[in-house]
């Protein structure tokens, strides 16, 4: 055995592994059979698109003609040309930064606060905190509230109070946009994160708040942090997913909200400029660059704050 | 036997081949029998010696339900009507009280008038507290709280319903008013009168979309939750690293894979068919992601007795796992049915006869000005929708999730 070499003795271990993964695998077999229908249709809906995604994204596709190959002419187009993707981006950035981290905690803390109701006042309260996000395009209603002119109910209000002598154009001035922007994906973020929260609340056993308050917890801050959070994990990464995703895909409001395209590019957003050049100009490969682009950045966020929830509690 | 500590529950017992007795459970010092209705002789009972492990799968609240597993590896599944506390020491008697419809207290004191003993009644405070680690003032900030960002977070839904309750000229009013001074329901007669003049009647939208919707949630309850099961409660070779693939696939929004998505499924003929809206609904990330969480925390113990009992992976999947995560189910029924119901199909269907309900509302939409009021109309129809789906199960998750205290 000593005269072995290195690389000879590796390859054995290697050997051994792959016929233990092979052997695990047939032992399981019946699990295979189980994830079959789900798997193969995931692959196809969901890995296939993201595949042929990235694929075109090296490539000049305008769907008339077949695709080129240009390699990475698309991103350097996007960082070093296109004006409009870096508005996009540091708008994405404002909205992801301020409404990911501000939805999520809201979401929780008034998961919590909900959870300390009786039971029939905390039905109610949950269905008024998740209709707007349940109910899809709930927020078409801001354009009425915003309307531009006086006939605007927020415009109205201001000018009754003698706060703004003209109506203003909420929706169309860049000065206001965004806020706007964000007030209204804030009004839709306790989402699918927050149900998930409420659900946990309920899930943790009620013994062990009585063991932590014979325990010396003295107060609901420390009942929070020693024992709800660290019992919520599971649910707290899953609203952070959700965070992620609602906040770098925001697309649809500011499109139906401010116009598209908005004006001074105001409230363009990373998703926005993706379906401008993927349904109107129909330029495929730029689009998948972008597409590229957004999951990588999402990728990385939720590698971060999976990093963040891991300490939590400990 | 004493009367003491006797205890008695209506309810179901399951046998492991999955059939299904009405009853009671009688449990005592020193065993415990269920009979059923008008028997005299029990259908199971034993002495405690003969009791293996008993895995209590939820705990208080309105129902309980008990895994008993004797010695012998006959096992039964109990779902009694009231909440039976379990002692962990089984040497003495397994079964603590009945918290009955009564309360708690009130049992109490029944016992202790069985024993003879007299309790001091406490005084009744003004204010009961649930928690003894809560201060008042925290309690009414956060009620303030609540009431005022619930009010808030309600007003758009409010105004929203007011506008589809104006007569015309109230659009056009200075200040307008929030809530019609005269309301009236024109704009959503109105609006059905548009929908039946149009060229595909409205009765065949909503049965399109009500069909996408079940068959979709179906489908996707089914096939996502025998995946998640294998995923959560077997080690396999890829297992992990599937899982780790679909919950990356939850961030990506619709957009991203459009176009796509769309080259598949042309490839695959499927344009123009409910496939294409109902097929991808089966593989949805969100609900496997979900239901493979709730599934980790069944005590395995459960699953492993039942194996080696000799049944089969699909008879503990649907006898014993499906039942016990009814919570993950209806979360998992409510985001299928948002998805599907909110569907506008624009991209995948082309013929008007197929075309979904939110389609035919945003062409209704794309009227103008002189339909602001079926506008608003037919958006309170689209929000009321899964709104109204949601508050009525939201009852039943909340039930079930109040008991769902899942403990290995």
């Amino acid at each position: 055995m000593q005269s072995q070499s290195f690389g000879s003795r590796y390859l054995t271990m290697r050997r051994e592994k792959i016929q233990y993964g092979i052997q695990q695998a047939k032992r399981n077999k019946v699990c295979y059979l189980f994830l079959a229908p789900y798997a193969i249709l995931f692959f196809t809906f969901f890995i296939l698109p993201i595949a042929t995604s990235i694929f075109y994204s090296f490539t000049y596709y305008n769907i008339l003609e077949p695709a080129r190959f240009i390699g990475f002419q698309n991103y350097i187009n996007l960082i070093l040309q296109d004006e409009v993707f870096l508005t996009a981006i540091k708008n994405t950035f404002v909205i992801a930064v301020i409404t990911g981290p501000v939805g999520y905690i809201l979401s929780f803390l008034f998961a919590w606060f909900i959870n300390e109701l009786p039971k029939w006042l905390r039905a109610v309260a949950v269905v008024i905190f998740y209709a707007p996000s349940i109910a899809a395009n709930a927020y078409v209603v801001f354009s009425l509230i915003f309307q531009g002119d006086a006939y605007g109910w927020f415009n109205a209000i201001l000018m009754e109070w003698g706060l703004i002598e003209a109506p203003k154009l909420w929706l169309l001035d860049p000065t206001y946009m965004m806020t706007i922007l964000i007030i209204v994906i804030l009004w839709m973020s306790m989402g699918t994160g927050f149900l998930s929260f409420v659900a946990g609340f309920q899930g943790i056993d009620r013994s062990m708040y009585e063991a932590g308050y014979v325990d010396g917890v003295r107060n609901r801050w420390q009942e929070l942090y020693h024992i709800t959070l660290p019992s919520m994990k599971p649910m707290l990464l899953f609203g952070a997913v959700m965070s992620i995703t609602t906040a770098f895909n925001v697309s649809d409001v500011p499109r139906i909200l401010c116009g598209y395209p908005s004006t001074d590019y105001a409230v363009r957003t990373v998703v926005t400029h993706l379906f401008d050049y993927g349904f109107s100009r129909f330029e495929m490969g730029y689009a998948s660059a972008i597409a590229t682009i957004l999951f990588l950045v999402m990728i990385l966020c939720k590698k971060a704050i999976a990093g963040l929830l891991g300490r939590v509690g400990t | 036997m004493s009367e003491l500590n006797t205890v008695k529950s209506a309810g179901t017992m399951k046998t492991i081949s999955g059939k299904k007795y009405k009853g009671y459970l009688i449990a005592t010092e020193t065993g415990a029998a269920f009979y059923q209705k008008g028997n005299d002789k029990p259908l199971a009972e034993w002495t405690y010696p003969r009791l293996h492990r008993m895995d209590n799968i939820r705990r208080g609240g309105v129902s309980s339900q008990v895994t008993v597993i004797l010695k012998d590896d006959s096992r039964y599944v109990f779902e009694l009507d009231y909440g039976l506390k379990v002692y962990n020491h089984m040497d003495k008697y397994w079964v603590d009280k009945p918290v009955s419809p009564r309360t708690r207290g009130d049992e109490l004191h029944r016992l202790a008038e069985l024993r003879g003993e007299k309790i001091q009644v406490p005084k009744k405070h003004l204010i009961t507290r649930r928690h003894p680690n809560r201060s008042i003032a925290g309690d009414i900030g956060i009620y303030l709280m609540l009431i005022l960002v619930g009010a808030a977070m309600f007003f758009p839904l409010f105004f929203q319903i007011g506008a589809s309750l104006k007569p015309l000229d109230e659009f056009f009013r200075f200040p307008p008013p929030i809530w019609p001074s005269h309301p009236t329901t024109d704009n959503f007669s109105d609006l059905f009168v548009t929908m039946g003049q149009s060229w595909v009647p409205f009765s065949r939208y909503l049965v399109n979309t009500v069909f996408i919707t079940v068959a979709g949630t179906f489908g996707h309850l089914v096939i996502a939750s025998m995946a998640a099961f294998v995923l959560a409660k077997f080690q396999f070779p890829g297992g992990k690293t599937f899982f780790a693939v679909v919950t990356t696939c939850l961030m990506f929004s619709g957009y991203v894979t459009g176009i796509p998505n769309y080259l598949i499924m042309s490839r695959l003929g499927m344009i123009d068919t409910y496939w294409a809206l109902i097929l991808p609904a089966f593989a949805a990330p969100i609900g496997l992601f979900l239901m493979k969480q709730f599934m980790e925390g069944l005590p395995t113990a459960l699953i492993e007795a039942a194996t080696i009992d000799g049944a089969s992976t699909f008879g503990v999947f649907w006898h014993i796992v499906m039942p016990n995560v009814k919570p993950a189910w209806l979360t998992m029924i409510i985001f299928s049915v948002q998805s599907l119901w909110n569907n506008s199909a624009a991209t995948v269907i082309y013929s008007e006869a197929k075309k979904t309900l939110v389609y035919a509302l945003n062409q209704i939409q794309a009227g103008g000005i002189a339909r602001t009021g079926q506008v608003a109309a037919a958006q309170v129809i689209i929000i009321a929708v899964p709104i109204i789906i949601f508050i009525l199960s939201q009852s039943r998750i909340l039930e079930t999730m109040a008991s769902s205290g899942i403990k290995d």
